[in-house]
C-alpha cells in the first residue's frame, strides 16, 4: 500500500511539472497581464512627464511593437512617442520590445504564428517577408500614401500594393574632415565633384607615415553600388530574370573603387585598427569616408570635437547616384488586432507621429512635407535630403542575399589583391542568374 | 506468493517509468522532436518565415543542391567544409598535445603553486566565449597586443597584420615564398575543380583569419581537455612509476611507455570531444568575422545558420545540418577505428 502511495505521489509530481511547463507556452502574453494599467517605462521618469490617465480598467489589450535597438538616444524618443499614443488612446497599450539579433527573433516569431502586432521591416528584407505571406497589404489602409517620397514608398511596393509605410530613411554622402582639407589646401567636397576629383584629393590628404589615409571604404556591396549606378550600371534588368553586372560602367566601378585601396589612397578599417569607417573617420584616421546619417550622432557623442563637412557623394561618369537604406512598419498578415496596428502605424508614420519621431535628427522623415522644416532644423545634414531624389533603395529580389555574399567576397579578394574585378563581376553575374532563375 | 511478487514488480515499474517519466518528456520535447523536425525540414522549401506547414515537399533536391549540383550552394558547402577541416585538423591535434602536456606538468608530485596553474589553465573554458572573442577582436587589431608582441620579439621584422581581415591561405602565403603562386601554377589547379572549388583553392591552407580563430579556439578549450587528462594521470598507479624507476626508465621512456598506453582510452575521449567541437564551430565566427573575409572563416555551422536565417532557405541549411552530422559520425568512427585499432589488453 504504501508504495502504491508513492507512485502516486510520484505521478502527482509529474502532473504538476507537466501544468507548470504547459502553463507557460499556452499563455502568450509577453507581459504581466494585470498591473498594465500603467504603460511600462524603463525610462528615466524625469523624461517623461507620464500621464497614464489610462484608468479605463478592464478592456485593454496588450500590444507589441518589435523593433532593434538603435541609439539610446532614439530608443527613448520612440518609448516617448509610444507612451504618447497609449495615453490618448486608452483601449489599447502598445509595448515597445527593442530585441538583439531582430532578423532572427522576427523570422521565429513569424514562423512560430506568434508574430508583434507591428514590426520593422527593412527595405532589404521586404521581399523574403511580403513573397513568404508574412505581411498584411497595407494598401487600402495606409493613410495618406501619397505624401511619402515616390522612390522610397516604391520601396514597399510589390505587385502594385503599396504593403507598409517607410518610417525614416537615411541615404550615403560624403564626410570630409575640414581640418585635413584646410591643412592641406584644398577645396571642400562639391556635389560637382568627379571620380578623378576625389582620388586627387584622396592622394593628397594620405600621410601613411602618420597612419592618416585619404579615405577608409570597406569591401562592401552597400558602398560599391552607389558607384555602379553613378557609373550608369545596373545589377540586373528590369524585370529581374538576367544580370547586368558584368557591364563596362560596373567594371569602372569596381575598378575606382578597388583602385582607391591599390594605389594606396585609401585604406580598409582593420589597416588602421578600426571597427567601421565611421570610427577611423572619429579617430582622424581618414579625411573621408562614405557614410549615412548615423555617422552623424555617432560623431557627436563619440568625437564631439571634431570638425567636419558633410557633401553629397561625387558625380559618377554617367549620373549622380546614391543610396537609400529605409524601415518599413508592418503588420502581420496572421495579425488577430489587425485595425489596431494599422491605427498606430499610421500614428507613426503620419505627420504628428513621424515628426516627433525624426525630430532628433537622426533618420530623416519619408514625408516630403515634412523635409522642408527638417532639413531647416539641421541644415549641415542637407547634403543627406538632397541625396533622397536621385536616390536607389538598398533593396534586391527575394533570395539576392547568395548574390550579396558573392561580390562582398569577390570585393575582400580584389581589395587583397586575390582576384581581378573581371573574374568578380564574371562570378556574381553567374550566381546572380542562377538565383534569378530559380 | 507468486501473485504478491508480481504485483511488486508491477509497483516497482511503474514508480520506475513515474520517475522517469519528466526526463522522457523533457528529452523528447527538446532533443527528439526538434531532430525528427529538422529532418523534416531538410526534406522542404521551407523559406523560415511563414508556417512550416505551408512549405512544399522537394524530396532530396536540397541535399542535391548542396552535394552535387554545381551552384553557388554547393560551392559554399564545399568551401565551408574545406574551411572547417583545416580548422579540425590544425586545432584537434594542437589541443591535445597541449593539454597532454599541461596535464603532465600540473601532475607533477613537486610541483609549487599547483592550485594556481590549474586554475589559470582552466580559466578559459569556464569563460564566456562571447567575451573571450570580443577581447581577442581586440588583441588582434593591426595595431593591437598580438602584433606587437610579434614585431618585438622579432626586433621589428614582423610586418603587422589585420588577423581578422587577412584572407591569404597560409599554404598558399608559404607557396608563394617558394615562388609558386597562382599565376605560375600549372593550369589545371586553377580548372579542375571538386564541388565548385578549385584545387589550387583546396590546398589554401587554413586563412590568416582562420588561423587567428584556430589559436583562439585551442586556447580556450585547452583547458577542459587538460582537466579529463588530469584526472585519468591521478587513476594511473604510483607503483608502476616506481617499478620502472626501479628498472631503470628515464622519465621520457615512463611517460611514452606507461602513460601513453594507460591513456589510450582518455585520449581516445579527448580526440572526439575535438573533433565534434571544432566541425561545429560557430559563436567565434559568428561574432568575430560572420564567415569573411572572402567566405574564409565559412564553416559549416555557420553556414547553416546563414542559409536559415539570412538567405531564407531553412530547407537547406536543415539539409546541411543532417549532413555536418553524418560528417562528425563518419568522422569519430574513422577516429575510433585508428586510435583503438590496436586490440590492448
Amino acid at each position: 500500500m504504501r508504495t502504491l502511495r508513492y507512485t502516486l505521489f510520484a505521478l502527482l509530481i509529474v502532473a504538476a511539472m507537466l501544468l507548470v511547463a504547459c502553463g507557460g507556452t499556452t499563455e502568450p502574453t509577453p507581459a504581466p497581464a494585470a498591473p498594465a494599467e500603467q504603460p511600462v517605462t524603463e525610462q528615466p521618469a524625469a523624461e517623461t512627464p507620464t500621464e497614464a490617465p489610462a484608468a479605463a480598467s478592464g478592456s485593454m489589450t496588450d500590444l507589441v511593437l518589435m523593433g532593434w535597438s538603435s541609439s539610446p538616444a532614439e530608443n527613448e524618443r520612440l518609448q516617448q512617442i509610444v507612451d504618447q499614443y497609449n495615453a490618448e488612446n486608452p483601449s489599447t497599450n502598445w509595448i515597445l520590445s527593442q530585441v538583439p539579433d531582430y532578423d532572427t527573433k522576427l523570422q521565429v516569431s513569424l514562423a512560430g504564428g506568434s508574430p508583434p502586432d507591428a514590426f520593422y521591416v527593412d527595405a532589404f528584407k521586404f521581399f523574403d517577408f511580403q513573397g513568404a505571406g508574412a505581411l498584411d497589404n497595407g494598401n487600402d489602409k495606409i493613410e495618406n500614401p501619397d505624401g511619402f517620397v515616390p522612390n522610397l514608398r516604391e520601396a514597399f511596393v510589390a505587385e502594385g500594393q503599396f504593403y507598409c509605410p517607410p518610417k525614416d530613411f537615411s541615404t550615403l554622402a560624403l564626410e570630409y574632415n575640414t581640418a585635413m582639407f584646410d591643412a592641406a589646401g584644398l577645396e571642400y567636397p562639391t556635389a560637382d565633384w568627379s571620380w578623378q576629383d576625389l582620388e586627387d584629393a584622396a592622394s593628397k590628404l594620405t600621410d601613411k607615415d602618420n597612419g592618416v589615409y585619404g579615405m577608409v571604404i570597406t569591401p562592401d556591396m552597400a558602398r560599391w553600388l552607389a558607384f555602379l549606378y553613378q557609373a550608369g550600371g545596373t545589377v540586373y534588368n528590369d524585370t529581374a530574370t538576367e544580370m547586368t553586372i558584368n557591364s563596362p560602367e560596373a567594371l569602372a566601378a569596381m575598378n575606382f573603387y578597388a583602385g582607391l585601396i591599390q594605389k594606396g589612397y585609401a585604406a580598409q578599417p582593420s589597416d588602421v585598427s578600426t571597427g567601421w569607417p565611421g570610427e577611423a573617420f572619429g579617430q582622424g584616421k581618414a579625411a573621408m569616408v562614405i557614410e549615412g546619417n548615423w555617422i552623424m550622432s555617432y560623431l557627436k557623442d563619440q568625437f564631439p570635437d571634431l570638425a567636419f563637412g558633410v557633401s553629397q557623394l561625387p558625380k559618377g561618369p554617367a549620373q549622380q547616384a546614391t543610396l537609400s537604406f529605409t524601415v518599413c512598419y508592418a503588420a502581420p498578415a496572421s495579425g488577430k488586432h489587425l485595425d489596431d496596428s494599422w491605427k498606430f502605424i499610421n500614428y507613426l508614420t503620419g505627420d504628428k507621429g513621424m515628426a516627433a519621431w525624426t525630430g532628433l535628427g537622426l533618420a530623416m522623415p519619408t514625408r516630403t512635407a515634412l523635409q522642408g522644416p527638417w532639413s531647416e532644423k539641421y541644415p549641415e545634414q542637407q547634403p543627406f535630403i538632397d541625396g533622397a531624389s536621385y536616390s536607389y533603395p538598398w533593396q534586391f529580389v527575394s533570395g539576392f542575399q547568395a548574390v550579396l555574399d558573392t561580390m562582398n567576397s569577390g570585393l575582400q579578394q580584389v581589395f587583397a589583391g586575390l582576384a581581378t574585378s573581371e573574374q568578380v563581376l564574371a562570378e556574381a553575374e553567374q550566381v546572380g542568374n542562377e538565383v534569378l532563375s530559380r | 506468493m507468486a501473485s504478491g511478487i508480481k504485483q511488486q514488480e508491477r509497483q516497482n515499474t511503474i514508480a520506475g517509468w513515474g520517475f522517469m517519466v519528466p526526463a522522457l518528456v523533457i528529452f523528447a520535447i527538446f532533443v527528439v522532436l526538434p531532430i525528427i523536425f529538422s529532418v523534416v525540414v531538410s526534406f522542404t522549401n521551407w523559406n523560415g518565415i511563414s508556417p512550416p506547414s505551408q512549405a512544399d515537399f522537394v524530396g532530396l533536391e536540397n541535399y542535391k543542391r548542396v552535394l552535387i549540383q554545381s551552384g553557388i550552394t554547393q560551392t559554399d558547402f564545399y568551401t565551408a567544409l574545406k574551411n572547417t577541416t583545416y580548422f579540425a585538423l590544425f586545432v584537434v591535434p594542437a589541443q591535445t598535445i597541449l593539454a597532454l602536456v599541461m596535464a603532465v606538468v600540473i601532475n607533477q608530485q613537486r610541483l609549487r603553486f599547483k592550485q594556481f596553474f590549474r586554475v589559470s589553465y582552466y580559466f578559459p573554458s569556464i569563460t564566456s566565449s562571447i567575451a573571450i572573442s570580443l577581447l581577442f577582436m581586440l588583441m588582434y587589431q593591426k595595431d593591437g597586443v598580438i602584433n606587437n608582441f610579434l614585431s618585438t620579439i622579432t626586433f621589428g621584422l614582423w610586418p603587422p597584420v589585420p588577423w581578422l581581415n587577412d584572407p591569404r591561405g597560409l599554404f598558399h602565403i608559404i607557396l608563394g615564398g617558394l615562388g609558386i603562386t597562382v599565376q605560375t601554377v600549372p593550369s589545371f589547379m586553377t580548372t579542375v575543380t571538386i564541388g565548385g572549388v578549385t584545387l589550387w583553392n583546396w590546398i589554401s591552407g587554413p586563412a590568416v583569419s582562420l588561423l587567428a580563430i584556430i589559436i583562439m579556439n585551442t586556447w580556450t578549450t585547452i583547458g577542459t581537455m587538460m582537466l579529463i587528462f588530469v584526472a585519468a594521470l591521478q587513476d594511473v598507479p604510483l607503483q608502476v612509476y616506481e617499478a620502472a624507476a626501479i628498472d631503470g626508465a628515464t622519465a621520457w621512456q615512463a611517460f611514452r611507455k606507461i602513460t601513453l598506453p594507460l591513456l589510450r582510452p582518455t585520449t581516445f575521449f579527448v580526440v572526439t570531444l575535438g573533433l565534434i567541437g571544432t566541425f561545429q564551430v560557430f559563436d567565434q565566427v559568428y561574432v568575430m568575422s560572420s564567415g569573411g573575409p572572402a567566405k574564409t572563416t565559412l564553416t559549416i555551422a555557420y553556414l547553416v545558420y546563414r542559409e536559415g536565417f539570412r538567405n531564407t532557405a531553412m530547407g537547406i541549411g536543415a539539409a546541411i545540418a543532417i549532413v555536418l552530422f553524418f560528417i562528425i559520425f563518419a568522422v569519430t568512427m574513422a577516429q575510433r577505428r585508428i586510435t583503438e585499432g590496436k586490440p590492448e589488453e
